[in-house]
């Protein structure tokens, strides 16, 4: 048994250290290349959104690697992603893998009873002790990823010379993707957050502050929003995102068994607009647009092309009271990266625009 | 107090639950209003409203609210998250009555909500919650329901024992003029057409395609004239459990079509749309393994009548040759 995972953003970090720490045989998915996406295209209906095609693309590259037991999610109440498994499993079947899928529910109460039990079966039954050390392990990186991606968001903007933080960034990922212990790992969390303090930083400049909201694959995946957060960095924008795997693993696997709701006040303050979850983020998406519109100067609104929820959020956000500016990307298998550029770059003007034009008055 | 009349617009779940909804708000004393069948007017309105990704069938749901907007007092806007427990409706249908709101902020909106998922007595309590908007007592709300219920079961039931198409049925209700029955005794194939109602029986959205097909001779082997078992049979084979609250329409009413004697299959979807994006492409593949044509047309503002006809004529042709050749009678082919 060969496990094999699809690719989310820096999800890959918790999984692969699990799987390492367990000794269990698995195939790290190549990272999202062009050849994933065509590869994901090819083979996908042409209708469905942007997440299934790379996943699929990802599970087809894990395939040729050898793997023969996919994770993929499944759920209910949710939107597509709740199919995505099914179909999966006829197209590679189709394609003559021949790949046993193994599925994570993320709609139950209880996810992380379900998601450890999962892995327990994986792991040929290890014991739970080792299990849970290896599952701390992991969140605690995931966790660290989150705190120096904060860190850089509010560096990428105000650095003298631009891309530093970026590749501070990159250089932390591999390094805490690579600790192999708590102490190392504390000593590379440490060391990366010195370094990213002591970037030389231009203090007169007020950056821009832009919310990111939208489906939670493609804004945390850089490849399918055309490295988004690192373009608005250049641009002189600081990013301001709560969504992350470390939030939601955070809520969802401890604190909503337990009755915390996240997003209650983001579910209050779209009320007046969304009144019933429509699966996905579509109302947090609203929720959050409303609800920050004071401290932000505009918002990016990130979802793949003919997302269920993302949709009615879309179709809801140009007209609730609280009037900052939205920029809506689709994101889909087409979308060039100069065109984004042009476009966030014009959305930008209209934001400083709109700054001076209040300062003034 | 005048009675008030409540809009009841022509599109999405209409065909599906037209009896239920008249028999109710008519049995707690009001007047139902429905807009008329769809116009290139009402969808040019409609789809000027939201933005360009939302699917067809909701764009009409629009130009449908607009037309009524003035003409009553209410409009009837559900939101159905659930008919079966974990099953749950696509997000279209959960944020209707907000995305109306949105798009169409000069309407009233009655909005409901309907989740079979949270338990009866949720359900039953959002079934007061809606009575209440015309009437104090709870009896009468209770008897309302019971008889919607009813008028609900009647309705399946036409359609499956009489085997009438929605269209028919509704038409009855209505007292719209009926149109002449083709004698269609002696069809020379048989053909599945599935997809969602307010695809399948809006003739505006769809090109009138259930008459032209019954005009080629074909015997339509329709969603609604499938017994519930042979659909739950279908989805179990195909899929173990269903996902979506209209999946029955499409993987089940396929997968019947398919495992029994029908020549092909013709299946609508809009643009767009998120389940039946992945359901279709399910369908085809089985489809191909059970060898037999299918052919799936996406409908969406800028579908052309003649490009619809013609792919029509292509598929009948080619089932027809296939019919021949398996009749070994491929020497004498004639055309029609």
């Amino acid at each position: 048994m060969r496990l094999g995972f699809p690719h989310a953003g820096t999800i890959y970090v918790p999984i692969r250290t699990l799987f390492q720490e367990m000794g269990t045989d698995f195939v790290m998915p190549p990272f999202n290349t062009k050849r994933t996406l065509s590869l994901g295209t090819k083979y996908s209906p042409e209708g469905t959104c942007l997440p299934f095609k790379l996943t699929l693309g990802n599970l087809i590259e894990v395939c040729e690697l050898g793997a023969d037991t996919l994770i993929q999610a499944r759920g209910f109440g949710i939107c597509r992603l709740g199919y995505y498994a099914k179909l999966q499993e006829q197209i590679l079947r189709d394609l003559g893998y021949d790949a046993h899928f193994v599925k994570f529910s993320v709609s139950e109460r209880f996810k992380l009873y379900g998601f450890l039990k999962l892995f327990k079966q994986l792991c040929n039954n290890a014991s739970w002790r080792k299990i849970l050390s290896a599952y701390y392990f992991g969140m605690t990186k995931l966790g660290d990823i989150d705190d120096i991606e904060r860190l850089v968001q509010k560096v990428r903007p105000v650095e003298i010379e631009k891309g530093i933080a970026n590749r501070l960034f990159n250089e932390a990922l591999k390094a805490i993707d690579e600790a192999s212990n708590f102490s190392f790992l504390k000593q590379v969390k440490r060391d990366y957050i010195e370094k990213l303090n002591q970037v030389p930083k231009n203090l007169d400049f007020e950056p821009l502050k832009v919310g990111i909201v939208g489906e939670i694959y493609v804004v945390l995946e850089p490849f399918s929003n055309m490295d988004l957060e690192v373009e608005l960095g250049k641009l002189g924008v600081e990013v301001h995102r709560t969504i992350s795997y470390a939030r939601w693993t955070k809520y969802n696997f401890y604190l909503n068994p337990l009755g915390i709701d996240e997003w209650k006040k983001v579910h209050k303050a779209a009320w007046p607009y969304l009144k019933r979850d429509v699966g996905g983020d579509g109302w947090e998406s609203v929720g959050e647009k409303v609800l920050h519109s004071k401290e932000w100067d505009g918002v990016i609104h990130v979802a793949p092309f003919t997302c269920l929820p993302e949709v009615i959020a879309q179709n809801i956000m140009p007209h609730t009271k609280e009037d900052i500016p939205v920029l809506t990307l689709l994101c889909d298998e087409q979308m060039g990266k100069q065109g984004t550029l042009t476009r966030l770059e014009a959305f930008v003007d209209l934001l400083e625009r709109r700054r001076r034009q209040r300062r003034m008055r | 107090m005048a009675t008030p009349r409540i809009g009841i617009p022509r599109a999405l779940l209409y065909y599906e639950y037209f009896p239920m909804w008249k028999t109710f708000f008519e049995y707690l004393g009001s007047e139902v209003v429905l807009s008329p069948p769809t116009t290139s007017r009402m969808l040019a309105s409609g789809s000027s409203r939201v933005v360009a990704e939302t699917c067809l069938p909701v764009k009409v749901f629009i130009g449908h609210v607009l037309s009524l907007a003035d003409k009553c007092d209410y409009i009837f806007v559900p939101a159905i998250r659930s008919m079966e427990e974990k099953i749950h409706n696509c997000s279209k249908f959960l944020g209707l009555p907000d995305m109306t709101k949105a798009a169409a902020p000069e309407a009233h909106i009655l909005e409901a909500d309907i989740d079979v998922d949270k338990g009866k007595r949720q359900l039953y309590l959002d079934v007061y919650k809606m009575g209440r908007h015309f009437t104090w007592n709870p009896f009468k709300i209770k008897k309302a329901a019971e008889a919607t219920w009813q008028a609900h079961q009647a309705y399946l039931a036409k359609m499956l024992t009489h085997s009438k198409t929605p269209l028919q049925v509704l038409g009855e209700m209505l007292g719209e003029p009926e149109r002449k029955e083709k004698d269609n005794s002696n069809p020379w194939a048989r053909v599945g057409l599935i997809g969602h109602p307010y695809l399948l029986y809006d003739e505006y959205v769809n090109y009138r395609l259930f008459t032209r097909l019954e005009d080629l001779g074909v015997e339509i082997l329709f969603p609604e004239k499938i017994k519930k078992e042979d659909n739950d049979a279908a989805i179990a084979k195909l899929v173990e459990k269903a996902y979506w609250t209209y999946e029955g329409e499409v993987i089940g009413a396929g997968g019947y079509c398919l495992d029994n004697e029908v020549d092909g299959v013709i299946a609508l979807a809009a643009f767009g749309c998120g389940p039946d994006s992945m359901m279709m492409d399910l369908l085809q593949r089985y489809a191909k393994r059970q060898r037999k044509p299918f052919m799936l047309l996406t409908l969406d503002e800028h579908t052309s009548e003649t490009g619809l006809l013609t792919r029509l004529e292509a598929f009948l042709d080619m089932i027809y040759r296939r019919k021949a050749v398996r009749n070994n009678v491929a020497a004498g082919l004639k055309t029609r």
